[in-house]
């Protein structure tokens, strides 16, 4: 009788730990895979390259005469260089044909684009290193690729609000709504 | 050992507890807080950068050069212009709301044609081209078949369409109505040929005759700048200036003074005071000095308080102020920038010409003939009006079979605008070269939808009222326009060659080029924001005694009243509905509700019977208009004021519908001497309803 109620015991217990391991394992495991989509950027763009051409990232993100961040280049910018096909690289000619020539914009994925009610001054952060807040793809030669939150809408590495706050109350920096929030 | 139910609960249970402890319910809980903040009717922000461009906003008749501000190269907002010398970096209320003009819903988003009552198709640009070409076709060469009305005062593209009309074979080119048209023919009574200026920054003491000046007349904002340099903030007024009409409108009220002057008395008042003036010594070397002083004896104090309600003492006090002024300047105008014939213009210009203030600092000028950018264009000393045109066919004396219509409304803005309408209705095709849905579009055959300022090149060549010769130039700001539009001109311009019209032209672009070169301006600096101005001058003027000899004090008719309309540049001009932006400065006694208000003093409503907030009709020949009175003192005896603008049938759900259109009640009588119609002193009579 008391080798059976021990056993009993240990039965009540397992279909407990066993859900409950499972449901950290799929929470952890599995669920990152639901929640988000890959996509991979319309065109293969090589940082690499560029950077061994001797470009900064000045060259092409840029802040504008008021200040202002430019953020990605446009195909104006960009056909400094590619109005024409260089090299031989199948994404080269799939940018002049697709979007050089047409004069359509490249529709990049952007990895940390902020919502709206949001405004963020990349003039104010200038003197952080890029890769603080970024992906470091200067030396990628090919993209990282882009996992877009299938509720949101939002990439994975977009900021979020509590990450904001923890920088600014580390160096001191008003936590007040108007400082993010117009 | 197998999974009992109990088995299978504690098993849930794990799984819900284990959840717990990991991002699923969290992190959705999170991110589905951030979807409900994405929802798909949520306008999104439009990021890139931030520019200002140059351009040139023709949505008020004289044109403003402005700067557009735009992000990622859509446009959001329009400021002034600091390089601009005319407006100083000031703007007027219409292209203040250029931005938002841009995206009304009343554009027309694509070529229409009519399939009904009402009823528009959208159609291909092509086949929109091919019809108009077809239509062309069929009049080419038949004098009186083709018409065309333009309601731009300023542009080269007059030159395109009237040189068109002429290679069709056709003379009927017509201009909507506007002070332009009656002051040219003025200065051509007065022995003169151009169009007048009025130097009002070189003036000290201003005198305003129905012209309102600092709200609604000729170069509005540059009118202002110069006003308002008088007015050094905490200085003493370096000029004096003085308002004369029927209504203490937006000018009168920053004016030294106002004096009330009855729609029909402005010659009257204005002789007047020459008479005065001849009085206290003045003489003038203009040949006609002798006649117009004998004419001028008529115009005692005594007869002009009775023709115009303007007391004796005023009248000599004017006089005074006029004859002591080291600069003065008389500018004359209709109360309502139209209407007023060539004769009264004179009467007014005659005082400058008295007091030696023609062609010279602060005074009155005679602009030179602009030159044309095509030879065979019509200028405007030669241009017909549009509403001696749609009389005429109303009467059966002109009969087009197309009628082509540019940058105008002439199914709401001209006087009878009912019978207006009806005229309009006989013409068998009637294209509409329209960048918004407006009254006349809605009746159209064919609508080719012209861009918006900000996505076409224009000029403007002497906007009326400027001192100097002067030339403006804008080009696009956006690369795309928001509707499916292309420009009227390079659309008539193809036509031109597919009928084999030649005018030596592919594109507007290239005309005005053409012009800026004929000009001797530089059209990078015009497109820029700039302005090309010219000393050059036109000649000497007499006093018009002959023309102002047939000026007669209107006899009154006591049953009647004299209509003011009231113009507020604010509230759009005949060719443009008011700005959304600008329904918000509306005041109660200018609409209620839906009702359109109008204004008369005490005396004049207890003489018509009336009370503050009674509803009645104001009827002339055919036309009626409902309204609400408010009495007021800022109008003068006998006289109703109702404000222009309102009673739009077409535009958008912001406009449309609102008040009555004064233009019902304005009627048409010819000017005696000069055959002018002229509507300035139309009467209605007043009844309850």
């Amino acid at each position: 009788m008391e080798e059976k109620k021990q056993c009993k015991g240990c039965g009540g217990a397992l279909p407990f730990v066993v859900g409950f391991v499972a449901a950290v394992i799929a929470g952890w495991v599995l669920f990152p895979g639901v929640l988000y989509s890959k996509q991979n950027q319309p065109i293969r763009f090589s940082h690499k390259v560029h950077q061994e051409q001797g470009m900064e990232c000045a060259s092409c993100h840029s802040f504008r005469e008021d200040g202002s961040y430019a953020g990605l280049p446009n195909n104006e910018k960009c056909m400094e260089c590619h109005a024409d096909v260089v090299g031989s690289d199948p994404d080269e000619l799939k940018y002049v044909e697709q979007y050089a020539k047409t004069g359509k914009e490249v529709p990049w994925l952007i990895y940390q684009s902020q919502p709206d009610n949001v405004l963020f001054s990349h003039k104010a952060h200038e003197s952080f290193e890029c890769k603080s807040c970024h992906l470091e793809v200067e030396k990628t030669d090919t993209p990282p690729v882009y996992y877009e939150n299938r509720l949101s809408g939002y990439s994975k590495q977009t900021m979020k609000m509590w990450q904001c706050e923890r920088c600014h109350a580390e160096n001191g920096v008003s936590n007040a709504c108007h400082v993010c929030h117009k | 050992m197998g999974l009992d139910r109990r088995g299978f609960v504690k098993f849930v249970v794990g799984g819900v507890a284990g959840t717990l402890f990991t991002p699923v319910i969290w992190q959705s809980l999170d991110d589905v807080s951030i979807w409900s903040q994405n929802w798909p009717w949520i306008p999104r922000l439009n990021k890139g950068e931030v520019k200002s461009t140059a351009a040139l906003s023709k949505l008020c008749p004289a044109g403003c050069a402005v700067k557009v501000k735009t992000l990622g190269g859509l446009p959001y907002a329009a400021i002034g212009n600091t390089a601009n010398p005319m407006s100083k970096g000031g703007v007027c209320p219409v292209c203040a709301g250029g931005a938002q003009l841009m995206y009304s819903p009343a554009r027309v988003a694509s070529p229409m044609k009519k399939v009904g009552e009402g009823k528009f198709e959208a159609i291909k640009w092509e086949d929109a081209e091919a019809m108009l070409v077809e239509k062309l076709t069929a009049v080419k060469g038949q004098e009186g078949k083709l018409a065309v009305i333009s309601g731009d005062e300023t542009g080269s593209a007059n030159d395109v369409f009237s040189a068109f009309a002429a290679g069709m074979g056709s003379t009927g080119f017509y201009m909507m109505p506007g002070e332009m048209l009656t002051a040219t023919k003025g200065v051509k009574l007065m022995g003169g040929n151009g169009q007048p200026g009025f130097d009002i920054a070189g003036a000290d003491f201003v005198l305003m005759i129905g012209a309102d000046a600092l709200d609604s007349w000729g170069a509005t904002v540059a009118n202002q700048k110069a006003f308002a340099a008088t007015r050094p903030t905490g200085g003493a007024a370096t000029a004096q200036f003085v308002y004369a009409g029927p209504v203490l409108n937006n000018t009168a009220s920053v004016s030294d003074k106002w004096v009330a002057v009855t729609p029909t008395g402005a010659s009257a008042f204005a002789l007047g005071l020459a008479n005065l003036l001849i009085a206290a010594g003045a003489v003038s070397s203009a040949p006609d000095f002798a006649d117009y002083k004998a004419l001028a004896a008529k115009f005692t104090p005594e007869a002009v308080e009775a023709a115009a309600g303007v007391k004796a003492e005023v009248l000599k006090d004017l006089a005074a102020k006029l004859k002591a002024a080291k600069a003065p300047l008389v500018i004359a105008g209709a109360s309502f920038g139209q209407g007023a014939g060539a004769v009264d213009f004179c009467a007014a210009a005659s005082l400058n010409v008295l007091l030696g203030r023609v062609n010279v600092t602060g005074g009155m000028t005679v602009l030179p003939t602009a030159p044309k950018a095509l030879a065979a264009a019509i200028g405007r000393e030669s241009a017909l009006d549009a509403g001696s045109f749609l009389s005429a066919v109303a009467t059966g004396k002109a009969t087009p079979a197309v009628l082509m219509v540019y940058e105008a409304n002439p199914a709401f803005a001209l006087p009878q605008a009912g019978e207006m309408a009806k005229s309009l209705g006989n013409i068998a095709f009637k294209v509409s070269f329209s960048t918004y849905m407006d009254e006349t579009a809605a009746m159209a055959d064919l609508i080719l939808p012209a861009p918006h300022p900000y996505e076409r090149f224009d000029d403007a060549m002497n906007p009326y009222g400027v001192a100097k010769p002067t030339y403006l130039a804008g080009k696009p700001v956006v690369k795309k326009p928001v509707a499916d539009c292309k420009d009227p001109v390079d659309v008539l311009l193809a036509a031109a060659g597919k009928l084999g019209v030649s005018l030596g032209f592919e594109t507007y672009a290239d005309v005005i080029k053409a012009k800026a070169s004929a000009v001797g301006a530089d059209l990078d600096t015009l497109t820029a924001g700039g302005a090309w101005t010219s000393d050059g001058k036109g000649g000497n003027l007499s006093l018009g005694a002959a023309a102002l000899a047939k000026v007669a004090p209107a006899a009154a008719d006591p049953k009647t009243l004299a209509v003011a309309p009231v113009t507020r540049q604010a509230f759009g001009s005949g060719s443009l509905a008011t700005p959304p932006a600008n329904l918000l400065i509306v005041r109660e006694d200018e609409l209620t509700g839906k009702d359109l208000v109008v204004r008369m003093n005490a005396a004049t409503a207890k003489a018509a019977g009336v009370t503050q907030g009674a509803k009645v009709k104001l009827t002339a020949g055919s036309g009626e208009l409902k309204a609400r009175i408010s009495v007021n003192e800022g109008v003068a005896a006998g006289t109703v004021a109702v404000p222009m603008g309102f009673g739009r049938s077409a535009w958008d759900e912001f406009t449309k519908g609102k008040g009555d259109n004064v233009y019902k009640i304005l009627t048409v009588s010819d000017e005696a001497g000069t055959g002018l119609k002229v509507w300035a002193g139309s009467t209605v009579t007043v009844a309850k309803g």
